[in-house]
């Protein structure tokens, strides 16, 4: 068995009187790809955000390769090793397709204000090895982001494009594990599947993924594991095709009736 | 190459970048040569010294305000700060004059560490209170300013400020004044036009475009924001200081409101988020009144006739700065009606001011729900 890299532990996450994450935990394990399943509201994405300090759980713990994280905010997560997309695309709209995975690098370059100021030397070494990065990393879509298109505002791009560099931006932090919300949420079915093949390769080069995701039939293709939420708590845990016949999930996906249907 | 590779942000058009700035240059210092030799009127000197004053203003406001996307309506203040340095350190006030080196540091570095205490505060306040909150700081120093009298001589201003002595050159002509403000313009452009060009102005835009995601990005909101308000205010303070030692006389009323007020429109007027476009937005608002002023009350009458619109023409003589300030108003309106991402804008925001035009706003609906470019994508 392979080393667990994140643990989640009894985290619960509230607001108001709605328990978005209830007494979650689950592990991912290194080197592979993990979906979180769920109908809309079932906490997915409370759970990003949990995980990547943007809410502190009210309960509970999360460790990064044994460290506990919960609580620290998201600059210092990403300085673990974790870098994420949004379900919402958050590009930096106006700056440009290169600017925004340069930005992804931020937190991981070292020039200060007076080495900006000035142009040191060590500051044009680290910026000419930051540009050599992001095109790198922008090369990892074959096809997508040619060299014209860099200088391009973000807001210029396709929608799919501008999802494949939201994971471009999220790996310029040179992460160990990379979450990603809903990365085809509003792609067509041929873009669906070549984005799913890029996640795929994206772990066989060694990248560690949380990926939320609502559609079975995307996660069946994609995922090693999948773990299934519903009102927040885990409902089922396993390999993709036990956990999309687990009686729990097709209730949670179809309701009651349409599971009684269903059998 | 590698270098030019690095340089991501800036390209402005097809010409590279230092054909315009050598000829804004060589504009710039030719400018006072035209008073030497007799075919320019003093007056227009003395305009083109202060608009240069607005260029660093303008400059180190847009910092905050085009770059990382606060809306600071107090930056008089920090100008204040630096300007009363100056006339408290340098005057008959206090009979003292320090070194210009040493008074130039002293506001440079006080209206810093004036910012840096401004900022700890309010800078976890969002859009409209921040707007607020450092509105209500510009009139609060402005007040101070006014009742301090012990320090400040109240109302009633430092006169007689002594000239400053750089280097044993005693500077005290609006022609030399002019030379060495565009010495600190050129110098606080270059600087940073370097930072905006780096890791630092790429984090502050992202701050601007969306907090969270530059947040998610290891950038540290407040600090970053910090460094940019502190690195404005310092501009603001080295301007205010050029500036007390020229006009020899300073009171709080060349420190109102107003004059954040129209700084903030230098640098929406040049395009926000834009060096080129701060500077030539304090050139068109602070030059336009002037000179539709001379227009009305010199050039036309003069070929005209003497009795050209004599209404105006007192007018404009008599209650100029009213009219000033009506003249900024109609510059204004006429830029957001038929140019609302500003004269020289940064070439990549020009996007999103126009798709606030509903006719673009539809354009960019299809765009987001329209996968042609992806299906085609998917040929290659
Ligand atoms: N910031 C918030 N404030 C209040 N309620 C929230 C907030 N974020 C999420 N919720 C609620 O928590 C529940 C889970 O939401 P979310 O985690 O976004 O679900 P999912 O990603 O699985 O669709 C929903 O009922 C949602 O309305
Ligand atoms: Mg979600």
């Amino acid at each position: 068995m392979p080393d667990v890299i994140l643990e989640v532990r009894s985290a619960t996450k509230s607001f108001g009187g709605l328990k978005a994450v209830n007494n979650l935990s689950f592990d991912i394990y290194e080197g592979e790809i993990l979906s979180l399943l769920g109908p809309n509201g079932s906490g997915k994405t409370t759970t990003f955000n949990i995980i990547t300090g943007l809410y502190e759980p009210d309960s509970g713990d999360i460790l990064m390769q044994g460290e506990s994280i919960a609580g620290l905010d998201p600059g210092q997560i990403y300085a673990r090793g974790i870098s994420r997309t949004f379900q919402m695309l958050r590009l930096f709209s106006n700056m440009s397709v290169l600017e925004n995975v340069l930005v992804g690098m931020h937190g991981r370059t070292k020039a200060n204000v007076l080495d900006c100021m000035f142009r040191t030397p060590k500051m044009r070494r680290e910026e000419v090895q930051s540009v050599e990065r992001a095109r790198e990393i922008l090369a990892m879509f074959p096809g997508r982001f040619p060299l014209a298109r860099h200088m391009q505002p973000a807001a210029s791009l396709s929608y799919a494009n501008r999802r494949r560099l939201e994971i471009a931006r999220a790996l310029a932090g040179e992460p160990k594990l990379l979450l990603l919300d809903e990365p085809v949420a509003g792609m067509n079915p041929a873009e669906s599947l070549e984005v799913m093949q890029q996640i795929k390769d994206l772990r066989d080069r060694g990248y560690t993924i949380l990926m939320i995701e609502h559609d079975m039939k995307v996660i069946m293709g994609a995922s090693d594991r999948v773990i299934a939420m519903d009102h927040g708590v885990k409902i089922a845990e396993g390999a993709p095709l036990d956990v999309a016949n687990d009686p729990a999930v097709v209730e949670a996906y179809l309701g009651r009736r349409g599971a009684d249907a269903a059998s | 190459m590698a270098e030019m590779t690095a340089r991501v942000s800036g390209f402005f058009g097809r010409m590279p970048r230092w054909v315009y700035v050598v000829i804004a240059l060589a504009l710039a210092i030719a400018f006072p040569l035209l008073e030497q030799f007799g075919l320019m009127q003093t007056l227009w000197l003395r305009l083109g010294t202060r608009v240069l004053v607005y260029v660093l203003l303008a400059v180190g406001l847009n910092l905050v305000l085009g770059e990382t996307g606060l809306l600071h309506l107090g930056y008089v203040a920090f100008f204040a700060v630096g300007a009363y340095t100056t006339a408290i350190l340098s005057s008959p006030r206090f009979g003292i004059q320090w070194n210009f080196w040493v008074i130039v540091a002293l506001a440079m570095g006080l209206s810093m560490l004036f910012g840096f205490l401004i900022a700890v505060p309010t800078l976890r306040l969002r859009g409209d209170y921040l707007a607020i909150v450092t509105l209500a700081f510009g009139e609060i120093t402005r007040m101070t300013l006014n009742n301090w009298e012990t320090l400040t001589n109240g109302p009633g201003g430092i006169p007689g400020i002594y000239p400053p002595n750089i280097f044993g050159w005693t500077v005290d002509s609006p022609l030399e004044f002019f030379y060495v403000l565009l010495v600190a313009v050129v110098i606080v452009i270059y600087l940073l036009g370097n930072v905006k060009d780096s890791r630092i102005g790429r984090a502050w835009n992202a701050l601007r475009e969306d907090e969270i995601a530059a947040h998610h990005s290891g950038v540290r909101p407040m600090r970053a924001k910090m460094l940019a308000v502190v690195m404005s205010s310092g501009i603001a303070g080295l301007a205010g200081a050029i500036f007390a030692y020229y006009q020899q006389f300073i009171n709080p009323t060349y420190f109102l409101f107003m004059q954040s007020t129209i700084v903030v429109c230098m640098v929406v007027l040049g395009g926000m988020g834009s060096i080129p476009g701060a500077v030539l937005g304090a050139v068109v608002l602070d030059a336009t009144p002037e000179v539709i002023r001379q227009a009305f009350t010199t050039w036309l009458p003069g070929a005209f006739g003497r009795d050209f619109l004599p209404g105006v023409q007192s007018a404009l003589q008599t209650d100029f700065d009213r009219y000033r300030m009506a003249i900024f108003g109609l510059v204004i309106v006429l830029m957001v009606i038929f140019r609302p991402e500003g004269l020289l804008p940064n070439k990549l925001w020009k996007r999103e001011v126009h798709e606030e035009d509903p006719r673009e706003l539809e354009k960019t609906h299809q765009h987001l729900f329209d996968f042609e470019e992806g299906k085609q994508d998917l040929e290659v």
